[in-house]
C-alpha cells in the first residue's frame, strides 16, 4: 500500500538534548494512527518533524513518496495540515475567515479567494458539522466548537495527511468522543492519513487503527491497540502501575490506574 | 442550504472589487483633503483662485500661484506621503509582532532613523542622498537591535519586543540630545527639527524621492497581505498553513525601515500616526490586511495632511511642528488603548 507519510530513522534535537532518537513511522491513506507516551517523550516534536517545522538532524521524512526537506512551505501545506495544541487569534476573525486561511497555499498572487475556495471551505465546515458557526467570531466559540473549526481549516488545505496535537486536551467527555469520531470518519471517508497525539489512552485505543507508544524519543511499541496497550508496555512507559481490561461495549483495551 | 444548489450559502468575506471600491472612495477623499489644505493657510487664497490655478488660468508670476504651488503643495504632498508610510509601517509592524501597540515610533525605528539623519548632518552629508541614506541606516540599526535584544531562542515575545523598542527609543533620543548639545549653532536648528517632526522645510524634490519608494514598498508589501493575515493567527500556524515566516519578517522589516528611514529624514519624528490610524481602520474595516493595508495607508495620508494643516493654521501666523499635534492626539489615544485592551489584543 502507498504511504502518504513515512519517517525513516528520524533523530531530532533541540540544542543538545535529543527529543527523537531514530523514530520510524508509516501512515497509509484512510488510516488513523495514535501517538501515545508520557510528557516529554517526543510526541509533539514528532508531529513538528512530520510537518517540516522542525528539520531532523538524522534520518528523513517522505511525504507522498518525496523527501520533505527543501520543499517550500506552500508545497508542504498542500500535503500536510496540522491542528496545533494551542491557537491564539490576536485579531478578531470570523469562523469563515479562519477556515479560508486553510486555502492560503492554494491561492494566487494577491490571495483573494475564488468561489471554488469558498466552496471547499464550506464543505470543510459541513464535514466538521460547524457550518452554522460560519459568521461567528473565533473568539466567541467554546473549546469544542473551536477545535472543530480548526479541523475544518485543516481540511480546507485539502491535504493528504492531517496531524492533530492533543485535540481533546481541554474538552469534556462528550466533545472528546465527538472529536475522535470526527477524525476517524474523516480518515475513512476522505482517505486521509491521520496522526493523533493524545494523552487519552482509552479513546485512542478505541478509535485508532494503530498505536505508536513513545518513550524518551524512541518507539517503545507499535501495532494494533490490543497488542500495544498491555499492562507491561503501559507500566514501562508511564512508570505507573495499571490494570488493563477491555471496554465492555467495544472490546478495545481499557486502562485503569492503580 | 447545501453547496451546489445554485449559489453558495456563504460568499468570500472579501473581494478584490470591494477593496478597490473602498480605496477609490478614500482616494477621492484624499484629493478633497489636498484641495482643502491648499486652500487653508495664513495668506488668503479663495476657492475660485484655486480652481482657476488648476484649470491653467493663472499667470506664472502670480503671488497666489507661488504660495499654492511653491509653498503649500510640497508640504501637503510630503505630509500625505509621510502619513501613508507611517500608517503602512504601523499596520505591518502590528501584524508581524502580533501587538496592536507596535508602531515605528514606539519601537524606536523613527528615533533610530532620526539619529542616522543627525549623524549624517554632523558628518556634513548632502540632504538629497546622504542624509536619507544615513537615516535609513539608522532605521535598520534599530531594527537589528530590536531583533537581537528582543528575541530569544524560543521566538519573539511581543511584550519583550515592545519594551526593547521603548528602551531603544529612549537611548537614541538621548544620543540625539547629546549631538544637539555639542553641535555648532548653525546646525542646531536643522537637528532640533528631527526631534519634533516638522514639515515646514518640505521641498518638491523630497516628495519625488518618497513617492516612488512608498508606492514600490506598498506594492511589494501588499503582495504579502494574505501572509500577514496568517501571521496574526500565530507564527507556527502561519508556517504550517504555508507561510515562510522568516522571509516574510525579513522583507517586511527591511521595507518598512526603508520607507520610515526616508520619511523621517525629511519630516523628522512624527509619532502615533502608525498607531492610531491602523487601529481606527481595524475597528471600521476588520482585521483582513488585504483591506486594512490600502485603507490605513490612505487614511494615514489624509490624517497627516489634516494634522499638518492644523499645525500651520492653529496659531497663525506662527506654526507648530506637526509632531506636536499628533502627540497631542496620540498620547491620550495610547492610554485609552492600554486601558481598554491591555498589552494584548483580544478582538473587537
Amino acid at each position: 500500500m502507498e504511504r502518504v507519510l513515512k519517517l525513516e530513522g528520524v533523530g531530532f534535537r533541540y540544542d543538545r538534548l535529543w527529543a527523537l532518537r531514530g523514530v520510524d513511522l508509516e501512515v497509509c491513506p484512510g488510516e488513523l494512527v495514535g501517538i501515545l507516551g508520557p510528557n516529554g517523550s517526543g510526541k509533539s516534536t514528532l508531529l513538528k518533524v512530520a510537518d517540516g517545522i522542525c528539520i531532523p538532524q538524522k534520518g528523513k521524512v517522505l511525504l507522498g513518496g518525496r523527501p520533505l526537506s527543501g520543499r517550500g512551505r506552500r508545497d508542504v501545506a498542500r500535503q500536510v495540515a496540522m491542528v496545533a495544541q494551542e491557537n491564539h487569534f490576536r485579531f478578531s476573525f470570523s469562523v469563515m475567515e479562519v477556515v479560508l486561511m486553510g486555502r492560503f497555499a492554494h491561492l494566487g498572487r494577491f490571495h483573494f479567494e475564488r468561489p471554488g475556495d469558498v466552496r471547499v471551505a464550506w464543505e470543510a465546515l459541513e464535514a466538521t458539522r460547524s457550518s452554522e458557526l460560519a459568521s461567528r467570531s473565533i473568539h466567541e466559540l467554546s473549546g469544542g466548537e473551536k477545535q472543530r473549526v480548526l479541523i475544518a481549516r485543516a481540511l480546507a488545505q485539502e491535504p493528504r495527511v492531517v496531524l492533530l496535537d492533543e485535540p481533546t486536551s481541554f474538552l469534556d467527555l462528550r466533545f472528546k468522543k465527538e472529536i475522535f469520531e470526527l477524525v476517524s470518519s474523516l480518515a475513512r471517508h476522505k482517505a486521509l492519513g491521520v496522526v493523533v497525539v493524545s494523552h487519552d489512552i482509552d479513546l485512542s485505543a478505541n478509535y485508532c487503527d494503530r498505536i505508536l507508544l513513545l518513550r524518551e524519543g524512541r518507539v517503545f511499541a507499535e501495532g494494533p491497540p490490543a497488542d500495544v496497550i498491555t499492562p507491561g508496555n503501559v507500566e514501562a512507559v508511564y512508570e505507573c502501575p495499571v490494570v488493563v481490561d477491555s471496554n465492555p461495549a467495544t472490546g478495545a483495551p481499557r486502562v485503569s490506574v492503580l | 442550504m447545501k453547496p451546489g444548489s445554485g449559489h453558495l450559502p456563504c460568499k468570500a468575506p472579501l473581494s478584490a472589487s470591494r477593496v478597490a471600491l473602498v480605496s477609490a472612495g478614500l482616494i477621492l477623499i484624499l484629493f478633497v483633503t489636498i484641495l482643502f489644505s491648499l486652500w487653508m493657510g495664513t495668506a488668503d487664497v479663495s476657492m475660485g483662485q484655486l480652481l482657476n490655478l488648476f484649470s491653467g488660468g493663472m499667470e506664472a508670476g502670480d503671488t497666489t500661484r507661488l504660495i499654492v504651488l511653491k509653498i503649500r503643495l510640497p508640504r501637503v504632498l510630503l505630509a500625505g506621503l509621510a502619513g501613508f508610510c507611517l500608517a503602512l509601517g504601523g499596520v505591518v509592524f502590528q501584524a508581524i509582532l502580533g501587538n496592536p501597540l507596535a508602531d515605528p515610533f514606539i519601537l524606536g525605528v523613527s528615533s533610530g532613523s532620526a539619529l542616522g539623519a543627525v549623524a549624517g548632518i554632523m558628518l556634513g552629508l548632502g540632504f538629497t542622498v546622504g542624509v536619507p541614506l544615513a537615516s535609513f541606516g539608522g532605521a535598520l540599526l534599530s531594527i537589528a537591535l530590536l531583533m537581537a535584544v528582543g528575541t530569544r531562542a524560543m521566538g519573539m515575545e511581543s511584550s519583550t519586543i515592545l519594551l526593547t523598542g521603548v528602551i531603544i527609543n529612549a537611548f537614541f533620543s538621548a544620543v540625539i540630545m547629546f549631538f544637539i548639545a555639542t553641535a555648532a549653532d548653525d546646525r542646531l536648528h536643522t537637528m532640533l527639527f528631527w526631534l519634533y517632526g516638522d514639515l515646514s522645510q518640505s521641498r518638491m524634490s523630497q516628495s519625488f524621492i518618497v513617492a516612488p519608494a512608498a508606492l514600490a514598498a506598498f506594492g511589494i508589501l501588499y503582495g504579502y497581505a494574505g501572509h500577514l493575515n496568517l501571521v496574526t493567527a500565530g507564527e507556527d500556524a502561519a508556517l504550517q498553513l504555508g507561510v515562510d515566516t522568516q522571509r516574510l519578517k525579513l522583507v517586511c522589516l527591511v521595507l518598512v525601515s526603508l520607507i520610515i528611514g526616508v520619511v523621517v529624514s525629511f519630516s523628522g519624528i512624527i509619532g502615533f500616526v502608525g498607531l492610531m490610524v491602523p487601529h481606527l481602520c481595524r475597528m471600521a474595516f476588520g482585521s483582513d490586511h488585504r483591506m486594512l493595508m490600502p485603507v490605513s495607508a490612505l487614511s494615514g495620508a489624509i490624517f497627516l495632511i489634516l494634522a499638518d494643516t492644523l499645525s500651520r493654521t492653529i496659531i497663525s501666523p506662527s506654526e507648530l511642528p506637526v509632531g506636536v499635534i499628533t502627540a497631542f492626539l496620540g498620547a491620550p489615544f495610547f492610554i485609552y488603548l492600554l486601558r481598554k485592551r491591555g498589552s494584548r489584543w483580544n478582538g473587537s
